[in-house]
């Protein structure tokens, strides 16, 4: 493979990359939030009906 | 069930695009005029390609939930928004890149990186006003209200950055032009088939935690009216 | 009472109440010739030049204004639930938000007649050359500034930080508008004639009023009645 313009290739895959990989963390980080919030409130709920 | 899926998708996805990326890096020759930087194309056009169907899933789900009220269109809409708006995020960064190296700047103002950063703004707006409607009914139906109106804008867009007096430099779009090589056939159309899958499985996760939202919501009233 | 008769008494309605007061109207006539004085300072140009950008200023001007004036299209009924009201009223949706929009295109064009002649003065252009044209251009976007305004008024009414969100949503949704207006006006101001080139963004004036007033006449109703 020509090694000119091999450093732009490079950086527009890992900008491709990093892009996707915020977005999963984004993802993750929000599904963590739900779910402590559902676990709490499944937890209230049951306390309510004892 | 559905978390097996999402990840039997996702593991997939994994696969096709890293077989393709082997194809695409170690048996493709590089391209006369441009040399290795070429390969870009395998991820930013399967990225702005995939952003347009999201867009139109969430376009047809809109107008299902206007018509049907049904929250699971709704929440199908906002996760294809939202997976829509990455990759055209993704593919206005990659050609930026792309430009720096072959143009020698980092925006031109040409036709489609003008159209798509129009269209990203677009979907932002709908992002950014979605969670300030605190009423889960309002917030669906305004949400549907501005991705109808947002998906109406494109053909628009695309129509006023073609106007006589707008100038150009990108290179024609592929499929049309017939200018790809056969060898690049294969490996483009995986490409497309590999980010379709991704953002399939991202928008898998994105929809499992609306509905988790929405029994949050629920329990949150059930609470409230004791 | 017909729809459009409703949608008449409504425009009256709004009309007479905001000549009585003058509230938007003085605020965004106001608004406009600070910021006229504004690009004074902010390019300093020869006649050329200013030429060449006079058509984007003036686009700039009203789309401000613009905002300026829609934003009070549906939060004026919300004190005292007068929305609830209107709702109730025989008049259809459809014609409640004809009306608004025609009364918000009316203040706009008062505006637009006010600021122009003192754009003309401050900047030593000669609007009257050409003014048929131009009359036509700035009717036809003013239409769709206020349509597609008056439309996401009533999207936002109920949002938190409306003032902000209005702009977020619509300046995106009217980028190509502009675009077509002011390739047009700057033209018009060098004294060319409406024809050619010139004529192409009147095709994209139409079709961008026509699309966004049957759409918004069409979703009104989802929007409004929720």
């Amino acid at each position: 493979m020509d090694i000119t313009n091999l450093t732009f290739l490079f950086y527009g895959y890992s900008a491709g990359w990093i892009i996707i990989t915020l977005f999963v963390l984004m993802l993750v980080a929000r599904g963590r939030k739900i779910d402590g919030e559902l676990a709490r409130l499944k937890s209230l709920v049951e306390d309510r009906e004892r | 069930m559905r978390e097996k899926a999402t990840y039997l998708l996702a593991i997939l996805a994994a696969v096709v695009m890293i077989g393709n990326l082997h194809t695409v890096f170690t048996q493709l020759p590089d391209e006369a005029m441009q040399g290795a930087v070429y390969r870009i194309i395998f991820i930013h056009v399967p990225a702005a390609i995939n952003a347009d169907i999201f867009f139109t899933i969430a376009l047809v789900t809109a107008i299902l939930f206007l018509a049907t009220k049904n929250f699971v269109y709704d929440s199908i809409t906002v996760s294809c928004v939202e997976v829509g708006a990455m990759l055209t995020f993704l593919n206005l960064v990659t050609g930026s890149i792309w430009g720096r190296n072959q143009w020698g700047v980092w925006w031109a103002w040409d036709l489609r990186m003008t159209g798509q950063l129009m269209c990203f703004l677009l979907y932002m707006g709908y992002l950014l006003v979605r969670p300030a409607i605190a009423e889960p009914t309002q917030r669906a139906t305004m949400s549907s209200i501005i991705s109808i109106f947002a998906y109406a804008d494109i053909p628009l867009v695309l129509m006023a950055i073609r106007l006589p007096n707008v100038r150009t430099q990108h290179p024609g779009p592929v499929l049309e032009t017939g200018t790809l090589a056969p060898e690049f056939r294969g490996p483009f159309a995986i490409g497309i088939l590999a980010m379709f899958l991704i953002s399939s499985a991202l928008v898998l996760v994105r929809l499992h935690q609306e509905s988790a939202q929405r029994e949050i919501d629920s329990l949150r009233r059930e609470l409230h009216a004791r | 009472m017909s729809g459009l008769q409703a949608a008449w008494a409504i425009a009256r309605k709004d009309l007479r109440t905001e000549l009585r007061t003058k509230e938007s109207i003085n605020a965004a006539a106001s608004f406009a010739l600070v910021i006229l004085v504004l690009f004074s300072f902010a390019f300093d140009l020869g006649r050329e030049e200013l030429y060449a950008i006079s058509g984007g200023l003036l686009w700039l001007v009203y789309s401000f204004a613009g905002a300026l004036i829609v934003n009070r299209g549906f939060a004026r009924e919300v004190p005292n639930d007068c929305l609830d009201v209107l709702l109730a009223s025989p008049a259809p949706s459809w014609a409640l938000f004809l009306g608004k929009s025609v009364s918000a295109f009316c203040l706009l064009v008062i505006v637009e007649a006010i600021s122009l002649p003192v754009f003309g003065l401050f900047y030593n252009i000669r609007w009257t050359q050409n003014v048929g044209p131009l009359v036509l251009v700035i009717l036809l976007a003013t239409w769709g500034i206020t349509v597609v305004g008056t439309a996401f008024s009533a999207v936002t009414v109920n949002v938190r930080l409306r003032e902000l969100m209005l702009p977020v949503l619509l300046y995106p949704v009217l980028i190509p508008l502009l675009i077509g207006a002011m390739g047009t006006t700057t033209a018009l101001f060098g004294g060319e004639a409406l024809t050619g080139d010139n004529a192409a963004p009147l095709k994209l004036l139409v079709g961008f009023d026509a699309i966004y007033t049957a759409l918004s006449l069409y979703l009104i109703e989802y929007v409004l009645i929720v």
